[in-house]
């Protein structure tokens, strides 16, 4: 399966965020998405998931050497600042996303198994989410963008404000989860990126654009994405 | 040494200083504000900020703004003062009209110090510019009070006649709103260095708001009864404070903390500004909503998807929804049984009831409108629901929307139909029971347009949420066009209060009106809600 951007175009009034983005995602890959303040990062997450319309391109799903229009549930996006509804507890919400995907998920298990696979203790599970921590939040977030086993998954800095256990926990996580879907992750931690990604692409000038690895070393690496983003801000 | 003798080109340039600001404060709101406004908005660059024509046109509304709001709220104030004193029996104006005076200001005075109130100009001045305290507050205070005075004075020596004021009594007035203000800010002062206390005046406490009221009652009902004391009393009590106003003033010149003082005024406020750039007022909304979720335990739900999804919220936001409504009508009940109790012992209150179901049915668009959940609804639904799940793709799925469009409108007619029930039956049993009608239609046109006027609201508020989602992320109320249904919703149920028509004819038309309206307005929802209904970046 792959994720094909064709020329996606945004602008705002005279601002040109997204000039021509064209790039070609494969399953399987996590792909560690950097740009510099205001590059666009979350306005491309944004068009993506169709929360805000673009102004020309398209992007599809290819499976099987065949293109389609991506639909809702091919997308999973994890934002910066969890959003959960506050005023169910964590199992109303798992409970409720269970019931409108009944049918639709494959090998459904009981609920308890996936709190216990995300680390949510059961004395949480019965809470109102309106009582629950950042990480906490972040977590029932994530669950719920993962039982889905969408195709694609965003992911706007979601480690960022987590406390370093639960961020180790949810790089596990994700490994785990790559095989078989687009995972796009952004952020500005580049060790995380290097250390978490399987490629690094450049958001700049409001084009797309892969960092090639091939023999450099990691500190080497870093040093290539460094220049090549410091040199936007001369573009 | 006096600040004030520290230079007077000093305490000029802070004059200057914070008048730039406050107008490049207020200027850029109303530049903000115009491109909220649709049509217009689209029209201006999004370099508003810095065109000139723009900036001049804005700095001519501000000038007028500060203007009218320096008078208007005095003006109503002292037409208020005055208008009591024709109402009231006493035939001694002066004495009344001063004793007013006195008790007000001095409540005044200690209600709004204007020096304890945190705005926002101060906290952009003395907290992100860091200005310094001492004299931004003084030319601050001063500019107030210059304000209050001229205010006081004008507005003294044109009504003050009408209150058989002589010349010298009312000149005496803007001295003594002036003398009580800087007595009550002196004495907070040494409240705050003897105390370490801030008293942050838009969070008081009970014992405030128990004073408040026992002033007011004392000022405004105590002459009811003719009691008041005579106008020697409260001239002396005026020349007393103009008198404790001149001593106060070193204090607050020389008072040597103003920056700790506001420092603390504005702690809770800073950590908030901290946290997410979110604004205050969108944070408590976000606050006030969260609270209204229930933490009772027992609450569950036997229902699947959307309608489980919507049963645990109506029943976690009982308070706000079903209780307020059960409320309500609780209290139209009582109204309506108090009438029918009333008529047999005052025929004439029989006949105003008569006349009033008669005449006066489009009184009652307005007070539908006025208690109608639908706000609070769609408010509560989004801050506590729709916020985080718009941003899951599977939420937006246009069937899924609809489907839950369907019972979440369902939902808010029937919490808003049981009082309605109770006034469109009242007005009807208190129609019979006032001597009826020649035309039995009447009663069930009275009961069938009251209902459909709270089916009306509810569809209209669910549809403009849904079509216009007027709430950012954050909970910030971003949407112009949002504004100005609202306000135009509100301006037509006020205007309608004043028209007087046959209930036949008006009943008739708000029938027909509120059933075409509903079914558009639900075609409008089907077509266009799932392109509107999303989250705004």
């Amino acid at each position: 399966m792959r994720f094909v951007i064709e020329h996606l175009q945004k602008s705002y009034e005279t601002k040109t965020v997204l000039r021509d983005v064209d790039f070609t995602f494969e399953s399987g890959k996590i792909y560690g998405l950097l740009g510099r303040n205001g590059a666009g990062k979350t306005t491309l997450f944004n068009c993506l998931n169709k929360d805000i319309r673009t102004d020309g391109g398209e992007f599809r799903l290819e499976v099987n050497g065949e293109q389609r229009e991506v639909l809702p549930d091919d997308i999973g996006y994890v934002l910066s600042t969890p959003t959960v509804p506050e005023f169910l507890t964590g199992r109303e919400f798992l409970k409720f996303f269970m019931d409108i995907h009944e049918g639709t998920i494959e090998d459904p298990r009981p609920l308890d198994v996936y709190f216990d696979e995300m680390n949510i203790e059961p004395a949480d599970r019965d809470k109102l989410m309106k009582n629950y921590s950042h990480g906490m939040k972040n977590k029932m977030q994530m669950l719920i963008n993962l039982i889905a086993r969408p195709n694609i998954l965003l992911m706007d800095e979601p480690l960022t404000s987590l406390d370093v256990v639960t961020a180790e926990e949810m790089k596990r996580l994700l490994r785990s989860l790559k095989a078989g879907r687009v995972t796009i992750f952004s952020t500005h931690l580049l060790d995380l990126a290097v250390d978490l990604c399987d490629e690094i692409v450049l958001l700049s000038h409001g084009q797309l654009e892969a960092v090639d690895k091939s023999n450099l070393d990691d500190q080497e690496f870093k040093e290539k994405i460094i220049e090549a983003l410091r040199e936007e801000s001369h573009g | 040494m006096g600040r004030v003798e520290a230079g007077g080109a000093a305490v000029w340039k802070t004059l200057r200083l914070t008048f730039a600001l406050r107008n490049t404060y207020r200027v850029n709101s109303i530049l903000y504000a115009l491109k909220q406004i649709p049509l217009i908005g689209r029209l201006l660059p999004e370099t508003l900020y810095g065109e000139r024509g723009l900036k001049i046109f804005a700095n001519v509304v501000s000038v007028f703004w500060e203007i009218i709001a320096a008078f208007s709220g005095k003006s109503i104030y002292f037409l208020i003062l005055t208008g009591a004193v024709f109402l009231y029996p006493s035939p001694d104006r002066q004495g009344l009209f001063l004793y007013l005076m006195t008790v007000c200001t001095l409540i005044g005075g200690f209600v709004n110090t204007y020096m304890f109130n945190p705005s926002k100009d101060k906290y952009y001045a003395l907290i992100l510019l860091r200005m310094e305290a001492g004299a931004y507050t003084l030319v601050n205070y001063g500019y107030e009070l210059g304000k209050l005075f001229v205010a006081y004075l004008l507005f003294g020596l044109l009504l003050g006649g009408l209150a058989d004021l002589q010349i010298w009594q009312r000149l005496l007035l803007p001295f003594f709103a002036v003398g009580v203000k800087l007595f009550s800010a002196a004495s907070l002062l040494r409240d705050y260095k003897n105390k370490g206390k801030a008293p942050n005046e838009n969070k008081a406490g009970a014992l405030y708001w128990l004073i408040l009221l026992l002033g007011l009652s004392a000022a405004f009902g105590l002459p009811i009864l003719e009691i008041f004391w005579p106008g020697i009393i409260s001239l002396i009590i005026m020349a007393g404070f103009v008198l404790a106003g001149a001593f106060s003033l070193p204090a607050i010149l020389h008072f040597p903390a103003y920056r700790q003082l506001y420092q603390e005024l504005f702690a809770d406020w800073m950590n908030q500004m901290d946290k997410k750039g979110v604004s205050k007022a969108a944070a408590a909304a976000r606050k006030q909503s969260e609270k209204a979720i229930s933490a009772d335990a027992g609450i569950t739900s036997s229902r699947k998807g959307f309608e489980y999804l919507n049963e645990l919220f109506i029943r976690r936001h009982q308070r706000i929804l079903w209780k307020a409504s059960r409320n309500i009508a609780a209290v139209c009940l009582l109204l309506v049984l108090a009438a029918l109790a009333a008529i047999p012992f005052f025929p004439e209150v029989g006949v105003v009831i008569n006349q009033m179901t008669l005449q006066f049915l489009p009184y009652f668009v307005f007070i539908m409108y006025a208690i109608n959940r639908g706000t609070s609804f769609t408010q509560a639904l989004f801050m506590n629901c729709d916020n985080s799940l718009l941003t899951y793709a599977f939420y937006k799925k246009p069937g899924d929307l609809l489907k839950l469009f369907r019972i979440r409108l369902r939902e808010i007619i029937r919490i808003n139909l049981l009082p309605a029930f109770v006034i469109g039956v009242g007005l009807a049993v208190l129609l019979f029971a006032s001597g009826g009608t020649d035309a039995p239609s009447h009663y069930a046109v009275i009961v069938v347009s009251i209902l459909c006027m709270s089916i009306f609201f509810s569809v209209h508020y669910l549809m403009i949420y849904y079509l216009l989602q007027p709430y950012t992320v954050g909970a910030e109320l971003k949407s112009g066009t949002y504004r100005i249904v609202m306000a135009a919703t509100y301006l037509v149920c006020w205007f309608l209060m004043r028209v007087q028509m046959p209930t036949l004819i008006f009943g008739g038309m708000t029938i027909v009106f509120c059933v075409v309206y509903s079914v558009i307005a639900c075609v409008a929802v089907y077509r266009l809600a799932p392109k509107t209904f999303k989250l705004r970046m």
